[in-house]
């Protein structure tokens, strides 16, 4: 293996790749970049047995093959190298890097201990990469954290039609995202739990282009097993799989109350920055109370002896009589910074039933593509 | 060669195994989602749930279990994608590695039809570990199959136990045993049925005996510390030879532990581009992966010290054993230590069956506390006192 290869697409290249490399790795060889030179250019990848990345970025070949070495220290040295091309030669168990009058001989990790990279299932669409970061992160706050719940950790990813959706709950909140596609096939119905962390940090790795092509295979007798992404980086192609999590989800769409009793919109900016300050006096789990007059809305959080707070906001509610409602502060928060608009909305049952979020840009008009299904914190007396 | 060769003389299990296996891959589910293999230490229990897996992830057209296609192999090698082995080093299995499983388990396969997840001694998970476990193991994912091996099935939690459908595997025959070392491991066959016999069906301890000239020496000096502490020695003797068995034990394992834990730093290093020595530079974020080894290996090094310990008890107690079967059945054919067999005779003329019994019980007692933590020396003291303790005295 002998190539060149310009500092800043190497680099590049090298760090997105090292981004999954496991921090504890549980055999030593799964700790090692992978380098492929061969007439397709250079690919750098790695693999944990869940996530696989591979970036591909131009070289020139002098000598196709390939090298297996440690992931950090090349994602260090690839990042202080000067800016100028970079030499790359696998001399014996060696792999010699020389740039400039700089030289770094490193040792190689046993190849043939390193597992192969799963193959991408077919295409399934592609999907605009803003759009589709944006919704993975509106929706992975919403998933659980807790690893003795798996299934609740996961994003669930539908593709029908033209539509793709994202969903996520931890039983406490809900966050649905729909967007648009271009599907592979116009009849397409496909779903997949994706780990939520994993899916979040994918899609803001891939904004580098504009579009993300999504990969899943259906061919499995019990359905699928991986998925897969695409799509441009600063310096060439960026590929990714995970494994997927197995098991049934929640029928989370029946959770969406089906009448609505009371409305309000409120400007979202001054709403975060109240419940923010008002639940300084809450700690942890402690709920803020909100209650909704006719032009007015009151934040209060504390009670009898300790600390409180309170504090009155603009808003606009739409109910028969005044409706008082509490929340976990910190899920409210993640619901108002993830509905991305600058007036929420808020649709209300009862103070003891689940609330929607939606974003709009005017008071009218809700936006249906974000829903942030809230539960409420009953109060007690 | 089948994968379930490997399996010594459990022929009832491992046809069990093998027709579940065959009716997996025709019906494709309705596969038992937690199995529990118990059987005594040494039996092939942890090898059977490998050659489990193998099976079910075999893809030969000539039967389940192939071991020469692709799949048997990475699963018997333990690199298989789909296959899970969990193997506590340390003394116990706690909350932290349990939820990593859990998470891990919830994973689709990725290349087979199941994944399966291999506890190997189950017995060591805490038991808030166990708890965290149990609902993935009550409820698996879809393609998800655990195969937990314990030595016997109360050394778990009942709430687990109950979930899982039992394998008993028994000790297997000193016959089997010394077959499989003269066909597998070309051991001549009149040590493969000594060390076969020795090692009272345990596999992998009569292979050792076999093939280690040093391991058989240790032996042979356990079993003469026995027959000494079973001829009436001096309180002094007593405690010499019991600190003699302690160093024995502590030489062993370290050894054993420093050549093992050099390797796998080494490993690491390479892994994490640290350079070798003490100057080395060490990448960000490495540190913890450093520090994260150490543990483990120390809590492995107490488990190697306390195994080697446990091996020395399990001689002492082959030695006694002996001698019961002498007193009971007065026939030489079922003593186990035949190398042995004078001193056993003049301790079995010397005791009583009861004083036989009471010396079992105080190998018993010194393991039990060793378990729970005592110090090696001062167990091993108390041990090497009863022992020598002849029905004669009054204990005091």
């Amino acid at each position: 293996m002998k190539f060149q290869v310009d500092q800043d697409a190497f680099a590049d290249a090298v760090a997105w790749a090292a981004r999954t490399l496991p921090t504890r790795p549980s055999i030593p060889v799964l700790g090692g970049i992978l380098l492929t030179a061969d007439d397709d250019g250079l690919v750098i990848s790695s693999f944990d047995y869940e996530v696989s990345a591979s970036a591909t970025t131009a070289a020139t070949i002098a000598r196709g093959g390939r090298g297996l070495v440690s992931g950090r220290l090349l994602a260090e040295i690839t990042r202080s190298l000067p800016s100028q091309p970079v030499d790359v030669e696998l001399d014996g168990t060696r792999v010699v890097l020389r740039c400039g009058s700089t030289r770094f001989t490193l040792p190689t990790l046993p190849i043939e201990e390193y597992p192969t990279l799963p193959a991408l299932p077919p295409r399934a669409g592609t999907v605009a990469a803003d759009s589709f970061a944006t919704a993975a992160n509106q929706v992975a706050i919403a998933a659980g954290r807790d690893d003795t719940l798996p299934i609740l950790t996961g994003v669930r990813i539908e593709l029908d039609g033209e539509i793709v959706t994202l969903a996520a709950t931890d039983r406490y909140r809900l966050a649905v995202r729909e967007l648009r596609w271009q599907p592979a096939r116009p009849d397409i119905t496909a779903a997949a739990l994706v780990p939520a962390r994993t899916l979040g940090e994918v899609a803001r790795s891939l904004t580098g282009g504009a579009q993300v092509e999504i990969f899943l295979s259906f061919d499995q007798p019990g359905g699928e097993t991986l998925i897969g992404f695409a799509g441009r980086g600063t310096s060439g192609e960026r590929q990714t799989t995970t494994r997927l999590i197995d098991g049934e989800y929640v029928k989370y769409r029946s959770l969406f109350p089906s009448e609505t009793a009371a409305r309000a919109h409120v400007a979202t900016t001054p709403f975060i920055e109240a419940v923010k300050r008002v639940s300084l006096v809450a700690p942890r789990n402690v709920p803020v109370r909100l209650t909704f007059h006719r032009d007015q809305l009151l934040l209060e959080a504390g009670s009898g002896e300790e600390a409180q707070a309170s504090e009155w906001l603009d808003a606009t509610f739409d109910g028969e009589e005044e409706l008082t409602i509490a929340f976990n502060p910190s899920y409210l928060l993640d619901g108002l910074g993830a509905v991305d608009s600058e007036i929420v909305h808020l649709d209300f049952t009862s103070p003891n039933k689940p609330a929607i979020l939606r974003g709009g840009k005017d008071a009218d008009q809700p936006m249906d593509d974000y829903r942030y299904l809230l539960m409420p914190v009953r109060l007690g007396g | 060669m089948s994968v379930f060769a490997e399996v010594v003389g459990q022929d009832a299990v491992t046809e069990l195994l093998a027709s579940v296996a065959r009716r997996a891959r025709e019906n494709g589910d309705g596969l038992t989602h937690a199995w529990l293999f118990a059987g005594p230490p040494g039996c092939g229990r942890s090898i059977a749930a490998r050659a489990f897996a193998a099976a079910l992830h075999c893809r030969s057209p000539d039967g389940v279990g192939c071991g020469r296609c692709h799949e048997c192999r990475t699963v018997l090698a333990g690199s298989h994608p789909d296959v899970v082995v969990v193997r506590p080093a340390g003394l116990s299995l706690g909350v932290a590695e349990a939820r990593e499983l859990v998470a891990r388990a919830a994973l689709a396969p990725t290349v087979s039809r199941w994944q399966v997840v291999i506890v190997e001694d189950a017995d060591r998970l805490t038991e808030g570990a166990a708890n965290v476990l149990l609902k993935a193991i009550e409820e698996p994912a879809p393609r998800t199959i655990w195969l937990l091996c314990v030595p016997s099935p109360h050394d778990l939690v009942p709430t687990i136990r109950s979930r899982c459908r039992l394998v008993t595997l028994r000790t297997p025959n000193p016959h089997a045993i010394a077959q499989v070392l003269i066909e597998r491991d070309g051991i001549e066959p009149e040590l493969a049925t000594a060390a076969a016999r020795a090692a009272s069906g345990h596999i992998g301890r009569a292979r050792r005996l076999a093939t280690d000239a040093q391991a058989r020496a240790r032996r042979r000096a356990v079993l003469d510390a026995a027959a000494q502490l079973a001829g009436a020695p001096t309180l002094a003797e007593s405690l010499r030879i019991a600190a003699e068995l302690v160093d024995a034990a502590t030489a062993e394992a370290g050894e054993e532990t420093e050549t093992r834990d050099a390797a796998e730093a080494a490993a690491l290093r390479e892994a994490l581009g640290v350079e070798a020595g003490s100057g080395g530079r060490r990448p960000r974020g490495s540190a913890g992966a450093f520090r994260d080894l150490e543990a483990r290996q120390k809590s492995r090094a107490t488990r190697t010290q306390r195994d080697a310990l446990d091996r020395i008890l399990g001689d002492l107690a082959a030695f006694f054993r002996d001698v019961l079967v002498l007193q009971l059945s007065g026939t030489e054919d079922a003593v186990a230590n035949v190398d042995v067999l004078s001193a056993i005779r003049a301790s079995a003329g010397r005791s009583t069956r009861t004083d036989t019994l009471r010396r079992l019980e105080a190998i018993m007692e010194c393991r039990a506390a060793i378990e729970a933590n005592a110090n090696p020396l001062i167990a091993f003291e108390a041990m090497a006192i009863a022992l020598s303790d002849s029905g004669g005295r009054t204990s005091g």
